[in-house]
């Protein structure tokens, strides 16, 4: 998608959803990090997610996209608990939107159904000239939350991206859970503002364009959680998990499907750590304040097995290998 | 949890103070009160001279390990580029500086639970501490120290005989203070950057250190200074010399030009609210972030202006280096290992093409 003109209409004509590009608006962009959540029935883990990422940016923007589970509820109640609320700002976006793979591949760009139109349409919202890219169960650890914090302003007008590694955590109950580090996942979250940078479509999902050269700095491991339910669907925004299997581009959703399963049938995978909270204790909580934070550095993190195999990601291994 | 035992230091929960500052604000004697109340320097530290004779309590490591950090960073101690914070902030995010970082901490923290770290170049790496303090368990709290703008940049060209003009001293100073600001602001809640931070007028300092020191201690929760004993406290009155605010200099007496003049005195003036009682307020805050925005705008138009000086400077640094070695053939510059792999007649081969054939041996 091009980022010429002010913005972009939508294929279907619902012109109160056309995108206007936030740098063309009167006044411009303000310096500062917005965080932008698209959402879909986090209700469970938005307590989690939301204190932490408040606390680390100047603003968070949280989009509904057709919650039934009342997320939107739980995101003003956990903002105002944490008495952040003057940092948050909610949207609705009212359109079925196409789970990756096939269903996305389908899509034309210009549609509201397709991943690339909903996050243009959601980053349009920002007004900030720094934005991270969030989910709803990413739980940012202490160390994050203070280095995302830190980025935020000293990024100023510098056009860098920046990488943020993540961990699977699988939640068994309150007190237990399996926190996978056996892969090395390390996705670009940090993003300027800009005409350089919006989402276009790739393959499986949407994927966000970048000016050449680009500067790019990537945060040591133990900095993220997802959390995953093991009595959940895990994989409900997929058109099929079976998809998984093609290309290396699927390398994080592969390790996922095997770890959730393997651990549904009760087998802990090498890699994966069996951690218990001490008692009153919530093991997210544990996880993110005291496990990841204090565990040994530098955190053993990746199976050889699951070494880079795409030439872009190992080009990337390499550089982060790099004093 | 050891319980808190207020006669027993070694049950006071981890702490480490960190001082920051511009330079010549007053870092030295903050950091050499909070030691005679009980909190530990790490040493050994940088030895006393004639531009502080009652010594730096900066401690060497900390010295050196900025030091390093700064050139890789390609940035000055005193720098006033607003994006230098985001190559200090980029080194600061690498998991080897992280590691020592940490590690130099938790070897301190073996000696005492509280600790006092101070350098002037503190400013550019606070969230390398902060992360430091996180991995050891630790309670990262910060005093800022304030001096005016005048008085600095007069101490500073006196001390150091800082041939740089008052105009670039006082852009660093901006730079350094808006930024520190934003560095130490504290989140709400219970959440890691929840620590705590105090500013601290220099001139208050040297009027009342006991009613100021009781402040920092009682914001920032230092258990040593809560519990100070008599003799520590007839130190402090040793060591303070309130004759040490030597300068008496407005900013007028500097002739800077008129909108760094201007943001200057502003930034000084929300600044020192943020050193009354309960004056770090987000009015405040905001007021800062309208002025650090300003000073950006006028750097950025400052160097659009003077882009020519760097051109030229470009080019000397260009004419200084030495010529470059003559031109060697393309074979010459394959390494040998690489040249000898390839099979002698592929050799002679692509010498042919090249226009290079050797006369045969004969």
């Amino acid at each position: 998608m091009s980022a010429s003109g002010s913005g972009v209409a939508n294929l279907e004509g619902h012109t109160e959803f056309d995108i206007t590009w936030p740098w063309t608006r009167p006044g411009g962009l303000r310096p500062g990090a917005t965080a932008v959540l698209r959402v879909k029935d986090e209700a469970r883990s938005l307590p989690w997610v939301l204190p932490p990422l408040l606390r680390a940016t100047d603003h968070v923007l949280v989009v509904d996209n057709g919650s039934t589970d009342g997320s939107p509820e739980v995101t003003r109640e956990t903002a105002e608990k944490a008495g952040l609320a003057d940092r948050l700002t909610q949207a609705t976006y009212p359109f079925q939107v196409a789970r990756a793979g096939a269903e996305h591949l389908a899509q034309p760009e210009r549609s509201v159904h397709s991943l690339a139109y909903f996050y243009n349409w959601c980053f349009a919202q920002v007004q900030t000239r720094y934005s991270w890219k969030w989910d709803g169960d990413m739980v940012l650890t202490t160390e994050g939350e203070v280095s995302i914090a830190d980025l935020g302003w000293q990024v100023g007008d510098v056009q860098s991206i920046i990488r943020v590694p993540r961990h699977g955590l699988y939640l068994e109950s309150d007190a237990k859970g399996y926190l996978d580090l056996g892969l090395r996942n390390a996705e670009e979250w940090g993003f300027p503002i800009g005409p350089d940078f919006v989402f276009t479509k790739a393959y499986e999902w949407e994927i966000r364009t970048t000016p050449e050269p680009v500067r790019s700095i990537g945060l040591p491991h133990g900095m993220c959680v997802e959390l995953k339910y093991l009595d959940g669907d895990e994989f409900a925004h997929w058109t099929d998990p079976a998809s998984f299997a093609t290309s290396y581009r699927n390398k994080r959703k592969r390790r996922e499907w095997t770890v959730y399963n393997a651990l549904l049938e009760g087998t802990v995978l090498p890699g994966v750590h069996e951690i218990t909270a001490p008692e009153g204790v919530h093991i997210v909580d544990f996880v993110t304040h005291e496990w990841l934070p204090r565990a040994p550095r530098p955190l053993e993190v990746g199976l050889p097995e699951l070494a880079p195999v795409s030439p872009a990601q190992q080009a990337l291994a390499r550089r982060e290998a790099q004093p | 949890m050891t319980e808190l035992s207020l006669t027993d230091p070694t049950t006071y929960p981890r702490k480490v103070l960190f001082v920051a500052g511009a330079g010549r604000s007053g870092t030295s004697t903050m950091a050499g009160l909070m030691r005679i109340m009980g909190l530990h320097v790490p040493q050994p530290e940088v030895a006393a001279d004639e531009t502080n004779p009652k010594g730096f309590g900066e401690p060497r490591w900390v010295v050196d390990h900025h030091d390093r950090l700064l050139k890789e960073a390609l940035v000055q101690v005193s720098d006033s580029r607003p994006e230098a914070w985001f190559e200090t902030g980029r080194v600061s995010t690498r998991e080897p500086e992280r590691i020592a970082t940490a590690q130099w901490l938790e070897s301190h923290f073996q000696v005492s639970p509280e600790l006092v770290v101070k350098d002037p170049r503190l400013g550019w790496f606070i969230g390398l501490w902060r992360v430091a303090a996180v991995r050891t368990g630790a309670t990262p709290v910060f005093a800022t120290m304030l001096r005016p703008p005048s008085e600095v940049v007069g101490s500073k060209q006196t001390y150091y005989a800082n041939r740089l003009g008052s105009a670039h001293l006082a852009a660093s100073w901006l730079n350094m203070m808006l930024h520190t600001e934003r560095g130490t602001r504290v989140g709400a809640g219970e959440g890691a950057l929840a620590g705590g931070r105090v500013f601290v007028r220099y001139a208050d300092l040297l009027d009342d250190w006991v009613k100021t020191s009781m402040h920092v201690a009682e914001t920032l929760q230092l258990q040593h200074v809560l519990h100070a004993d008599s003799e520590q406290i007839r130190d402090g009155h040793r060591f303070v010399d309130p004759g040490l605010r030597r300068m008496s200099q407005t900013l007028e007496d500097l002739n800077l030009p008129p909108r760094l003049h201007e943001l200057t005195g502003a930034t000084w003036e929300e600044l020192n609210k943020l050193a009354d009682p309960g004056g770090d307020t987000p009015a405040v805050h905001e007021a800062l972030d309208q002025l650090r925005e300003a000073y950006v705008d006028l750097y950025e138009e400052s160097a659009a202006i003077s882009r020519s000086s760097v051109v030229a400077a470009e080019q000397r640094l260009k004419r200084q280096r030495p010529p470059a070695p003559p031109a060697r053939g393309v074979a010459d510059r394959i390494p040998h290992g690489v040249r000898a792999a390839i099979p002698p007649s592929v050799r002679k081969g692509l010498r042919k093409v090249a226009g290079r054939e050797r006369p045969d041996a004969g």
